[in-house]
């Protein structure tokens, strides 16, 4: 019995200790490499954690019914103006284009009081020195038969909820 | 060595792999998914699907201003469906928050609405728990470093066995309803409302205090328990007090499980804050509580048996009975009272309600700040009490007036012995019993002792009665037979003269060889107190020490006590003179100067 092993060891004796070797070196260095790649990729993932900042994006604004047709109401705490027109739901941004002022309701639409920025009853500017038009917000029905806005998702201008 | 650096590596790449997959995959968005999943299949638009299609996991949180601290609850990171109306057959933690008309919740066009939105309120404002956490273990308050778990709804591993399933329920959450519906009488806190009324009727407010509510000073201030403790230790407080503290004298009060769980309930909705005022509000309502009420000077002053039945009412409405016996009713803490006239004088009685510490010096009993004319009328009312129970020989007797506190066996044990200090003594100590003279003993059941709470049954127990009494103790309990007991040689009047340098030698003397029992301030609880019983006299007893003769304490030191831990001193090369130098020190700690005693009378 020992001879047959002693020829296998001499017959593979000159290049199997290499063949360990190569093999073991190339596992090592999988096994750093991988480490490496991922704490890399776990450095770049903390560039941009997984959080939420402030007062929650997605909000409920109540019933609809709350909201009789008609209305233009500003919700300053959420910097929202909810729109009203028949059944046609929709939420514009009251935080001005320019410097991120509360815009008010005017007879027109609405006018930032900072810098005297006006827009129009759909958010487009008519004067002062707002750069762009108010952006709209996705309006949806809540499954609990809320209204709620998602300001995370802009829309087209005259884009409506019907409810 | 190749070899174990790749055996090494892999594992440094297991071990990065895992950190790796706990920092980036989470629960709870796999949870999300999961809602998204569901809710598509129960989705009836189009917008609703593409809706729910461009979701993706993140954490959603509510900022919540309005209650004490800003909160931040990220409950429905993973609660996705708290308010989705369309999941409330599912099982958490994906089930619709529960509608119920209790929580003011009310239906509108067939539809529930809540009266508490989750937007408004957020959550750990009635549930508790830790409202940032992402992970269940940690929201839910399970870490055991967490002040406030889950109310009701989560055990900390590290409570008591037999308390786990006693503080479970949704009851529990009450305490936090209280925060801001804090007038009794809510529908919502029938258990606060009862735990206040138990914190009232079982006495309670005689030692602790909460503000606006009750100032007693014995026990620690409960204004902000809540806050400070869990419900564990709130349970473990009420049902077992010196499970904490070894020394706390607070008494186990006789409690149904309801009663301790309303009372923990109670205690955890005191929290010092409440939210429904602000702080301008609040610091009115103290400036009202500190105004002093001048309503007692216009009652009228009440005489004979107005002031008796008003008396009764006080003791009554008072809850004196959550300690003490009155009639059919019993707390088993405190002594008997049916028959006080009988025992004690009205000044006593009086006297004892002001400072219960003048007469007896360890007493437990808290010191009320009723008015002057309530302390008058319950004192008539006690002193009125005046009828002997039946007894017509000396084991009715025993067990009528004795078996309180010496208990059936006679061993010391009563049912209040360990609220009493000194405790009661141990009648089968027949070493003890045996050595002491006829008279003494008569006299100790005639006229009680001074400074315990043994009283004098002399108006009680006529002399055959007390001899009846005493010849059943002998055969009962100490069941040995009484030897004649010589007297020792003791002065009868302590020879050394009273004067500075002896009550200085007498001090050394009493550091070096008493103080180990007596302890150093001679209050009786040196270190080897604890292990001793009969506990080492309280030497600053003032009623005790001044009750005692010079003989008698000479004799006690000389020849020690019988029965007790007091040895022989004689045999220890204690002289006359230096017993005489410790007699002088132990009167001179109780002596009061004049101006002491004018002031502890005047209270």
């Amino acid at each position: 019995m020992a001879v047959p092993k002693a020829t296998s060891e001499k017959g593979s004796g000159a290049d199997a200790p290499m063949n360990r070797r190569r093999m073991l070196t190339w596992l090592s260095s999988v096994g750093l490499a991988g480490s490496a790649v991922l704490s890399a990729f776990s450095n770049f993932v903390f560039i941009k954690p997984r959080a939420t900042y402030g007062q929650p994006q997605r909000f409920n604004i109540g019933k609809p019914e709350e909201y009789p047709s008609g209305t233009r109401i500003s919700l300053d705490e959420r910097r929202v103006c909810i729109v009203r027109e028949g059944d046609k739901f929709a939420a514009i941004s009251t935080t001005c284009t320019h410097l991120g002022c509360i815009v008010g309701i005017a007879d027109t639409g609405f006018a930032c009081p900072c810098h005297g920025s006006r827009f129009d009853q759909d958010g487009n500017v008519t004067g002062g020195p707002a750069p762009k038009a108010l952006p709209w917000y996705k309006v949806s029905l809540a499954p609990n038969g809320e209204v709620e806005v998602d300001k995370d998702s802009e829309v087209e201008p005259g884009s409506y909820l019907n409810v | 060595m190749r070899l174990a650096l790749a055996i090494a590596s892999f594992v440094v790449l297991l071990v990065h792999g895992a950190v790796f997959y706990k920092q980036f995959f989470h629960k709870w968005e796999n949870y999300q998914t999961g809602y998204f999943d569901q809710a598509r299949t129960l989705a009836k638009t189009p917008a609703e699907k593409a809706a729910l299609d461009a979701r993706q996991p993140r954490v959603e949180q509510f900022i919540v201003t309005s209650f004490g601290d800003t909160r931040v609850d990220r409950c429905g990171t993973c609660h996705m469906a708290m308010d989705d109306p369309r999941f409330d057959k599912h099982a958490q933690p994906m089930r619709t928050h529960s509608y119920s008309a209790a929580l003011g919740d009310g239906q509108v066009n067939g539809k529930w609405e809540r009266r508490h939105k989750f937007a408004d309120f957020g959550c750990t404002v009635c549930h508790d728990g830790q409202g940032r956490g992402l992970q269940a273990h940690y929201s839910h308050g399970e870490d055991h470093y967490w002040p406030d778990p889950l109310a009701g709804y989560v055990v900390q591993a590290n409570w008591r066995k037999e308390f786990q399933p006693k503080l479970k329920g949704k009851e529990y959450m009450e305490s936090n309803c209280a925060q801001c519906h804090t007038e009794e009488g809510f529908s919502g806190t029938t258990h606060v409302d009862r735990g206040r009324k138990l914190f009232f009727s079982n006495n309670c407010y005689g030692c602790h205090r909460i503000e606006g509510l009750s100032d007693g000073t014995q026990g620690p201030d409960l204004t902000e328990v809540g806050k400070k403790f869990k419900l564990d230790y709130l349970m473990e407080s009420i049902v077992d007090p010196r499970a904490n503290l070894a020394t706390s004298f607070m008494p186990k009060f006789n409690l149904s499980d309801a009663d301790v769980k309303d009372m923990v309930i109670f205690l955890k909705s005191r929290r010092g804050v409440n939210f429904a005022e602000t702080s301008l509000q609040r610091y009115r309502a103290v400036l009202n509580a500190k105004r002093p009420a001048d309503e007692a000077a216009k009652e009228p002053v009440l005489q004979g048996a107005a002031l008796i039945s008003q008396g009764e009412k006080l003791v009554t409405d008072r809850a004196c009975t959550a300690c003490h016996k009155l009639g059919a009713r019993d707390g088993g803490v405190a002594p008997d009272l049916s028959f006080e006239g009988l025992l004690k004088e009205e000044a006593w009685v009086e006297e004892h309600f002001k400072n219960p510490r003048l007469s007896i010096s360890d007493s437990i009993m808290p010191a009320f700040r009723f008015a002057d004319a309530d302390f008058k009328a319950m004192t008539a009312y006690l002193v009125s009490l005046k009828t002997a129970p039946a007894m017509t020989n000396g084991a009715e007797s025993y067990k009528a007036l004795c078996l309180r506190c010496h208990g059936e066996k006679g061993d010391g044990h009563g049912p209040i012995a360990w609220y009493l200090d000194p405790y009661p003594r141990d009648l089968t100590k027949a070493g003890f019993i045996n050595s002491k003279s006829m008279e003494r003993l008569t006299s100790s059941i005639k006229n009680g002792v001074a400074g315990t709470s043994m009283p004098a049954w002399g108006r009680t127990l006529n002399d055959t009665q007390a001899q009846a009494v005493l010849q059943y103790v002998f055969d009962t309990y100490t069941k040995e037979k009484r030897r004649e007991v010589k007297p020792q040689k003791a002065p009868d009047k302590n020879p050394v003269a009273m004067s500075a340098e002896s009550v200085s030698r007498g001090e050394a003397a009493f550091i070096n060889r008493c103080a180990g029992c007596h302890g150093r301030k001679a209050d009786g609880k040196g270190p080897n107190s604890p292990d001793i019983l009969p506990r080492p006299r309280n030497l600053r007893n003032t009623a005790f020490v001044e009750s005692v003769s010079d003989r008698r304490l000479f004799e006690s030191i000389l020849y020690g006590v019988q029965g007790s831990a007091m040895p022989s001193w004689i045999d220890y090369g204690l002289s006359q003179n230096d017993v005489g130098d410790l007699v002088n020190f132990v009167r001179s700690i109780n002596q009061k100067s004049p101006v002491r005693s004018a002031n502890a009378r005047g209270n």
